[in-house]
């Protein structure tokens, strides 16, 4: 058989082989398309043969409100992924929303009662921000992981001082009762979750905008060549993001009631881990609406496998680490002449 | 043909620094009408392309288009002119659908708000394909799941589509090489599109390395040599053998090359290649390098020739065949590897790959090799800069000082501590991978007598030459490849070079 | 024809030494706002914060000449000083030979990762920052422990005076030495700085790209390690959370340097500098009277500028990622 392949292979001539090549490159492209999808319900199988709880009502219920932070976070940070950068700066952004939320509302730190704007200015803010941050990264030419990492720890510093290391406990009656909502069964924040994911499907699937960010990601130079003002959708991309780690800290504080810094601390390293499961690209160009819920689902399913086992929290958080180091070996693909900085 | 000229350019030119690729260039472009262009590689074909196309600034002369005059600065001006080009290298976005490619950038005529209706696109993108005769690719495939032909066909209808909506129909279409990666039976659909645009009053400008096909579809044809429009042929008064004969030119001048001091190689082999292949780019290459002699490896781009000369100095991986320096298999994985056992390479993108920019002249010569200067393995940087400055006075490098940043140094003294660089690892067998490339006239002539001089102390060069004129004036021997084989082999001694027709008819 | 060396322009000039200015800058302001700034006592609690940055400093300041980055330093050097911390008392100094040993895995585990399979050195160095950090937790059972007073003399060595200034000043300078060699004098050094510079190109010429790059990463976690242990000496305790905020503050001295961030410049000496300015600062600030809390708010400004200011603008072509 194999010298059959060998008389085979020498019988080609050059531009038989390099259209192989390309046909193998395809199918290898195909194999990562729907890997994890066949991962997820596999994963879906095997979990619930393990352990009959796992595919009850109860746990998926539960997953469903813990997948609510990640979702939206995800979302959001999909749009700067695709365009091959990274905004290390969302947990800052969300625990700033969220404490200074909880600041503004009526609580038990202050005397402040500031009701519908004081939810509204604090996810402006936090919006203002990520504008920020993308226009000095395309102006100033640094490095979205060095920039953003910057300002992350800018925002998350203003926000414990705007504290002085005392959480604030919201005292507000519509946040507590939202917080108890649920709608066919399932809890409010998801369904905030699951409406902000749709409306940046549609802007990510249906608009110039959208298509601009692949073709960024994809092939910068050729991108500015068809005339898309680069700058411009990157800038777009960080406001995105970090519209979606305001929106992800008002749920967050929906959610624990308790205003406090730390709200953003560990939310968007799983993040990055689900979206790379699901398929995204860290060097841009690859994801999507359909990589995003995947990913996420395969990351929450795990996440609740390992709970149930009865996994120590900190070792998950060392898992995630290998996790996302296995999947984005696993995505990318290099070359011997491939420059890794 | 029409009395107005469509498209004219007024003596363009282009300057590099101090390099000049590209002269005085007149030509006139009459609409309906398809215009080749042909010349050997870097004879500024390409070059003269991307300024028409707003890729490039001209340094100088000027254009005009439709009797107006015309500066692009940008490809997107140019194409609301109605100028439009095909690269090369593709430019589409492989994980958009062929729609979206098409239409990239020009969304706004299918949306309502905000949103795009996608069936208005696609259903326009069928019509532009549909036009094109490319009735079996699917508007809404992604361009990575097409075949590289296809993504080529997908390409041309973009830029058809673009330019014939700005202009109606008084389109300059400019063609790179589109038939590199087509099929004979696509090739035919392509030249019968291109027909059909002709016949509607657009023109096309088209460059291809097969003169057949430039015979078959052209009205006219501009050769190009050495940046220099050198001859006009009407295409229904040539055939290959006057085009070899515009295209090769001048004749090879042996004191330009320093022939007289080009060495007969020994007999010893120090390199012997066998069976090498590389999935996809060549195969079954095998041939000797002698001590002492200058090799020339010959062929147009994409023949490949440039992955030949990168497995062998490591900076490929090979998929089959074996490598043998002074009898000893040798099988490495990286560049380093080649370098210890005494292959080192001068790279052909000076800018990517050869100088390291921010770093002083000093440290870009002891690169390839720190142990050179070092006193129990501890590199002494007074000597590191002292052998700098050997080399600078050997080599005739100028430069304020061996500190200097060699970012600020021009193209020829780069190139030349490139050179300071390999000579001073001590390896025995150099890779030039055009050596000349971006240099000025008279850096050129001191590289020609450095090569010559490394063959005299022994040293062995496998050189592909910026020019075949080059190639033919400094080798021993040529090896000519084609498809990703080698298909001919010439003895060049230096009293008896062989034709330059020969070889481009082997190339071509 | 001679070309106009830019190197010797005023510009230039200026923008290359930037660095000291700042730091005489930050000095003088503090000296001015508290005259007690520049005093013996002053600083001899200052050279106590800086003996531990200095290592880390200077190990990332090689990853950084080399165009990459290393967010895990922090975390090792949490892990590093809860191992030390906890266990100094029953192994005695052999700790510091298992904690160096431990930062030389660490970095070859970065290091292989990057070099080998290429991929990204933020994200592989963000994802070791998780497990190390989830490490120094688990082994320390969440907590900071003191080592017990009548145990204390085995590390109290570290903080005693010589010539003026605690011993780990001076282990600290000693080891800056072996750094300024490792930069000026060895193959390791300048092959550093060739693929910072021009990764492709130092390849061709032969420089052995996946094994410099390797070695720079362990080079990092070592330092890291080493700043680890001094903290667990200095502080005589094991802090699993003491790595948490110093990435930044070594990130930013190597940055005051003003080392390109995009690789290829930068010098020990220089990040030396930035080490000292960056705990003028913030010694500064708390002579001041700053809430503390406003260091990351300080630091993260001082990061961006620094960048911003000591980014060649250059090659406007080139795509920032």
């Amino acid at each position: 058989m194999e010298l059959f392949r060998k008389r085979n292979r020498s019988s080609q001539t050059i531009a038989e082989e390099f259209v192989q090549k390309v046909e193998n490159e395809a199918r290898s492209n195909l194999i990562r398309v729907y890997a994890p999808i066949t991962l997820l319900v596999g994963m879906t199988i095997f979990f619930s043969i393990y352990d009959s709880h796992f595919f009850s009502l109860k746990n998926i219920l539960n997953i469903l409100q813990q997948m609510a932070v990640p979702l939206i976070l995800a979302t959001g940070l999909s749009f700067v992924l695709l365009i091959g950068r990274i905004d290390l700066s969302v947990e800052g952004v969300m625990g700033f929303v969220g404490s200074f939320m909880a600041l503004l509302i009526l609580n038990d730190r202050n005397a402040n009662d500031f009701g519908f704007w004081g939810v509204l200015i604090p996810i402006a803010i936090g919006i203002f921000y990520g504008l920020i941050t993308g226009i000095l990264h395309v102006k100033l030419r640094i490095a979205s992981f060095i920039i953003t990492f910057a300002t992350g720890t800018i925002i998350k510093g203003i926000a414990i001082l705007l504290y002085d290391s005392r959480a604030a406990r919201v005292q507000e009656q519509w946040m507590t009762d939202w917080s108890m909502m649920s709608f066919l069964g399932i809890p409010l924040i998801t369904w905030i979750a699951v409406a902000f994911f749709l409306v940046c499907s549609i802007i990510l699937n249906y608009t110039a905008f959208g298509r601009a960010v692949y073709a960024i990601g994809d092939n910068e130079a050729a991108a500015r060549a068809s005339g898309i003002n680069v700058e411009r959708v990157t800038v777009k991309a960080f406001v995105i993001s970090s519209t979606a780690a305001a929106l992800a800290g008002f749920v967050a504080l929906i959610r624990l009631k308790f205003g406090q810094a730390s709200l953003g601390d560990d939310q968007m390293f799983p993040c990055i881990t689900a979206l790379v499961i699901g398929g995204a690209s860290l060097s841009g160009g690859r994801g999507g609406t359909l990589q995003t819920i995947v990913g996420i689902l395969i990351y929450m399913e795990l996440l609740n496998f390992l709970t149930i086992i009865g996994v120590d929290a900190n070792y998950k958080k060392a898992l995630q680490g290998i996790i996302i180091i296995v999947a984005v070996a696993l995505t990318l693909s290099r070359g011997r002449k491939t420059i890794a900085k | 043909m029409s009395s107005e000229a469509l498209f004219t350019t007024h003596d363009i030119g282009k300057v590099y620094g101090t390099n000049t690729v590209l002269q005085d260039i007149n030509i006139r472009v009459w609409p309906g009408e398809i215009v080749g262009l042909i010349g050997e590689n870097g004879a500024g074909k390409s070059t003269l392309l991307k300024i028409i196309a707003g890729v490039e600034e001209p340094s100088m002369g000027t254009m005009q288009m439709n009797g107006q005059n015309f500066r692009a600065g940008s490809m997107l001006n140019a194409n609301e002119s109605g100028i439009g080009m095909v690269f090369q290298e593709q430019s589409l976005i492989n994980n958009l659908t062929v729609a979206q490619n098409i239409f990239l950038g020009r969304e706004k005529q299918f949306s309502k708000g905000n949103f795009i209706i996608w069936s208005k696109m696609n259903a326009a993108a069928r019509n532009v394909l549909n036009a094109m005769g490319l009735e079996d690719i699917s508007e809404k495939a992604k361009v990575r799941d097409l075949s590289f032909a296809m993504r080529q066909m997908v390409e041309i209808a973009k830029v058809f589509d673009i330019v014939s909506a700005a202009s109606n129909n008084h389109a300059l279409i400019l063609l790179d090489e589109p038939t590199t990666v087509l099929s004979d039976e696509e090739m035919v659909v392509l030249f019968d599109k291109i027909r059909q645009m002709k016949q509607r009053g657009n023109a096309i400008i088209f460059i291809s390395h097969r003169l057949q096909e430039v015979l078959e579809i052209t009205d006219r044809i501009y050769v190009f040599k050495d940046g220099k429009l050198t001859a006009e042929v009407e295409t229904q008064h040539a055939d290959e053998a006057i085009l070899y004969e515009k295209m090769v030119g001048r004749e090879t001048n042996s004191e330009y090359f320093v022939s007289d001091r080009q060495t007969v190689p020994a007999q010893e082999a120090v390199l012997e290649v066998k069976d090498l292949s590389m999935f996809g780019s060549f195969k079954n290459v095998s041939f000797n390098l002698y001590k002492g002699e200058v090799l020339g490896l010959c062929g147009v781009e994409g023949s490949g020739k440039e992955d030949v000369c990168a497995v062998l100095c490591g900076d490929q991986a090979k998929t089959h065949g074996a490598i043998k320096v002074h009898q000893r298999k040798v099988d490495f994985k990286s560049p380093s590897d080649a370098r210890d056992v005494g292959i080192i390479s001068v790279p052909k993108n000076r800018r990517e790959d050869g100088i390291i920019d921010i770093l002083s002249l000093a440290e870009n010569i002891s690169v390839a090799n720190y142990q050179k200067n070092a006193v129990y393995r501890l590199i002494s940087n007074k000597n590191q800069r002292e052998n700098a400055k050997h080399w600078v006075r050997s080599l005739g490098i100028r430069c304020s000082s061996v500190n200097q940043r060699i970012i600020n140094l021009s193209g020829g003294n780069a190139q030349k501590v490139i050179f300071a660089r390999v000579l001073d690892s001590e390896c025995p067998i150099l890779v030039l991978d055009h050596p000349t490339r971006g240099v000025d006239v008279g850096a050129k002539g001191d590289i020609y007598a450095l090569i010559r001089s490394i063959t005299e102390k022994g040293g062995s060069v496998l050189l592909m030459g910026d020019t075949l004129d080059e190639s033919l004036g400094l080798s021993s021997r040529i090896l000519v490849m084609k498809d990703g084989m080698i298909c001919g082999e010439f003895d060049c001694p230096a009293d008896n070079k062989p034709e330059q027709v020969d070889i481009v008819r082997l190339m071509l | 024809m001679w070309k106009r060396d830019g190197d010797f322009s005023l510009n230039e000039l200026f923008k290359r030494n930037s660095f000291i200015l700042s730091a005489v800058l930050i000095i003088g302001v503090f000296s001015v706002i508290n005259p007690k700034f520049l005093s013996l006592y002053s600083l001899q609690n200052m050279s106590l914060e800086i003996a531990p940055l200095l290592p880390m400093a200077c190990g990332i300041g090689f990853v950084l000449y080399s165009g990459s980055i290393d967010l895990s330093i922090g975390a090792v050097a949490s892990v590093a000083c809860v191992i030390a911390g906890t266990y100094v008392t029953e192994t005695g100094h052999w700790i510091i030979l298992y904690m160096v040993l431990f930062g030389v895995v660490a970095g070859l585990i970065n290091g292989s990762l990057i070099a080998v399979l290429k991929l990204p050195s933020f994200i592989v160095t963000l994802c070791a920052q998780s497990v190390w950090r989830a490490m120094a937790i688990i082994i320390s059972k969440g907590s900071s422990n003191t080592i017990p007073i009548k145990q204390r003399w085995i590390v109290n060595w570290a903080t005693d005076k010589f010539l003026d200034f605690p011993v780990i000043l001076w282990i600290s300078l000693a080891l800056v030495i072996l750094c300024l060699v490792i930069e000026r004098k060895t193959e390791l050094g300048k092959s550093i700085f060739a693929i910072g510079a021009n990764e492709k190109a130092a390849r061709l010429a032969g420089v052995h790209t996946i094994k410099i790059k390797i070695l720079t990463f362990v080079l990092c976690s070592t330092g890291a390690a080493i700043g680890g242990i001094m903290y667990a000496y200095k502080l005589k305790s094991s802090v699993p959370t003491i790595g948490d905020n110093l990435y930044m503050m070594a990130i930013s001295s190597v940055a005051l340097g003003g080392t390109l961030f995009s690789g290829g410049s930068g010098s020990v000496l220089r990040t030396l500098i930035g080490v000292i300015s960056v705990m003028a600062i913030s010694s500064g600030m708390n002579m001041a009277g700053v809430n503390p809390l406003w260091k990351d708010v300080v630091f993260g400004c001082v990061l961006i500028a620094a960048v911003a200011i000591n980014s060649e603008k250059g090659g406007r072509s080139l795509i920032i990622k």
